[in-house]
């Protein structure tokens, strides 16, 4: 298997010979990366391949699922992720996960976003904090006179972004997103990325699509994932345009799915 | 076009079949109507020449029922209250055990305790009613007096108990439909935002289930309401109009067992209120009910997809 040269930033997450399995069926097979600090990695490759099961183990919630199982090593700022001493809600604190499908909750837009500070037992200026992730998520315009409606009576693209400002009114290190804009149209999708850009330097983020022309639109490093193992890893142009695996290659180009 | 694998003589058989199967099942529909048309109609007959008699307004609104006495009274209050608080009573026991039950089936507990709360789950709704009744009169009844000295023989509150009791099962496993409908992502949501489960279930679950479980309250209501053998062993079945738990009471279907009796005569006043109280039993069990299936549907609408 190859591995990348090491990126110059310092990693913040870390993989070693991460493996899953659910049951009998093998999800992910040995997969080893870094994640640097303050950059956007990009995972892609085709359905079923294990992004999302990736992005899922780098906030523990892959054990939710019963029957899962987990073998490998994940390091987080220095400390062993899946370590005994380890809680994993507070690992969710820390490195929150914006899911594939939208999910707000059947709650009021400033509801949605308290969500996560009230349950980590936050007492500072709740106000404060909700506006500041609504506004970072790029949505602050739209709702700030609507706070009390429900989240469900947003459009598509407004409940994406309230996911995205859900999970930043935790202040996370790390911002894992899944399929961001699978269910949106050109105009929103480019408004989501207009905003991932522009939180890319405080926070690193990882993005599972399989889109790849976003991929390379957005990150600075791309991960190539085929049925589980990681084929190529690298700075985004060096894969795009010059990938090592003739997989990778035939994957970008389209001639395979 | 795919070439026909079927010869002829093979699909002409089977055609009529299956137009048998079809004759068959319409008129097993056709039964099941008729039937169905005929209650009604001899509930609309006997109920409409009742009201042509008793205006509705003073069946409605009269304190009294007394339909067999010297002077009739036909106030169905007392009835309606005495039902109100039966459905009611059983819905405040049920409820929180049943709700209980169904969240920990759905989110805590593992395959083989599952397994066995589903067997006695199937099982508590497969006990006849009567011996639900005989539990009532021979156990909680004699109890409740050791607790309270002063609570009658008969009495509302044992009847609460065991009716609630009864509609157990059916709050716990339409609570755990209405659990298992919101979907997995939204409390992945949840505990992905470092909540921990017991605030994800309370804050989450619930709230988003909360129209499915007001429906599975309302369903077993109307099953509450429909309870005749449990009320009548346990309350008794003297009229009066009462709120106290303690006391006995009457509900619409344990005054509709007293026509089994056969005091009453064909023809009489005192015979077509039976038809009359039939009436408002099944325009009120079939309104709850309606109530509760609408209630579904459009929380199904609401957490779906
Ligand atoms: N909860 C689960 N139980 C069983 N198998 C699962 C589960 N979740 C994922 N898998 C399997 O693991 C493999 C990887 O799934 P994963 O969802 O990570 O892929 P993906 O790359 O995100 O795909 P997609 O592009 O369709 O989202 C798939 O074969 C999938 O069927
Ligand atoms: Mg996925």
């Amino acid at each position: 298997m190859s591995r990348p040269a090491a990126p110059a930033d310092a990693p913040v997450l870390t993989a070693e010979r991460l493996s899953v399995r659910f049951g009998r069926h093998i999800a992910l097979k040995d997969v080893s990366l870094s994640i640097p600090r303050g950059r956007i990695v990009s995972i892609i490759g085709p359905s079923g391949c294990g992004k999302t099961t990736l992005l899922r183990c780098f906030s523990r919630m892959n054990e939710l699922v019963s029957g899962a199982r987990t073998r490998g090593k994940v390091h987080f700022a220095g400390m062993d992720l899946y370590g005994p001493d380890i809680d994993p809600v507070e690992v969710r604190r820390r490195i929150g996960m914006v899911f594939q499908k939208t999910t707000p909750f059947p709650k009021s837009v400033f509801d949605n976003i308290a969500f996560g500070p009230r349950a980590s037992g936050f007492t500072g200026d709740l106000q404060g904090l909700v506006e500041e992730a609504l506004t970072d998520a790029g949505l602050w315009s739209e709702v700030a006179d609507e706070l009390d409606t429900p989240a469900l009576e947003l459009s598509a693209g407004q409940k994406q972004r309230l996911c995205i400002a859900r999970t930043l009114a935790l202040k996370p290190d790390v911002l894992l997103l899944d399929e961001p804009t699978s269910a949106l149209d050109p105009e929103a999708t480019a408004r989501i990325e207009s905003i991932i850009r522009a939180l890319s330097p405080r926070y690193t983020i990882v993005i599972a699509t399989y889109n790849r022309w976003q991929a390379a639109r957005l990150s600075d490093m791309t991960a190539f994932l085929d049925r589980g193992e990681l084929l190529e890893y690298g700075l985004t142009e060096t894969l795009f345009t010059n990938p090592r695996e003739a997989r990778t290659e035939s994957y970008l180009t389209g001639r395979t799915q | 076009m795919m070439p026909r694998s079927v010869s002829g003589a093979g699909t002409a058989s089977r055609a009529m079949g299956e137009r048998l199967v079809a004759h068959g099942l319409l008129a097993c529909t056709v039964v099941a109507v008729v039937a169905l048309a005929a209650v009604l109609a001899v509930l609309v007959r006997e109920a409409g020449l009742f009201f042509a008699d008793v205006s509705p307004w003073r069946f409605l609104t009269e304190i009294t029922w007394a339909p067999a006495a010297a002077e009739p009274r036909f106030g169905v209050l007392p009835l309606l209250v005495g039902t109100a608080q039966v459905a009611a009573g059983a819905a405040v026991f049920a409820l929180p055990v049943g709700l209980m039950t169904a969240v920990y089936l759905h989110q805590y507990a593992g395959g083989r305790t599952a397994r066995l709360l589903n067997g006695v789950t199937a099982l508590m709704a497969g006990v006849p009613t009567v011996v639900y009744g005989l539990f009532a009169l021979h156990f909680v009844t004699p109890t409740l007096r050791v607790l309270w000295p002063g609570i009658e023989a008969f009495n509302a509150l044992s009847a609460c108990m065991v009716v609630g009791l009864m509609i157990l099962p059916t709050v716990t496993v339409l609570s755990r439909e209405a659990l298992e409908s919101v979907p997995a992502p939204l409390l992945d949501a949840g505990l992905a935002l470092g909540a921990p489960k017991g605030r994800v279930v309370t804050r989450v679950l619930l709230p988003a289930a909360s129209g499915g479980v007001l429906a599975a309250v309302l369903i077993a209501m109307a099953r509450a309401v429909g309870e005749t053998m449990i009320v009548t062993l346990a309350a008794g079945n003297e009229s009066r109009l009462t709120w106290s738990p303690f006391e006995g009471l009457q509900t619409l279907t344990a005054f509709l067992t007293q026509l089994g009796m056969g005091d009453a005569a064909t023809g009489t006043r005192e015979f077509q209120a039976f038809f009359a109280v039939g009436a408002v039993l099944f325009v009120g069990t079939y309104g709850i009910h309606m109530a509760g299936r609408m209630l579904v549907s459009r929380s199904v609408g609401r957490t779906g997809p």
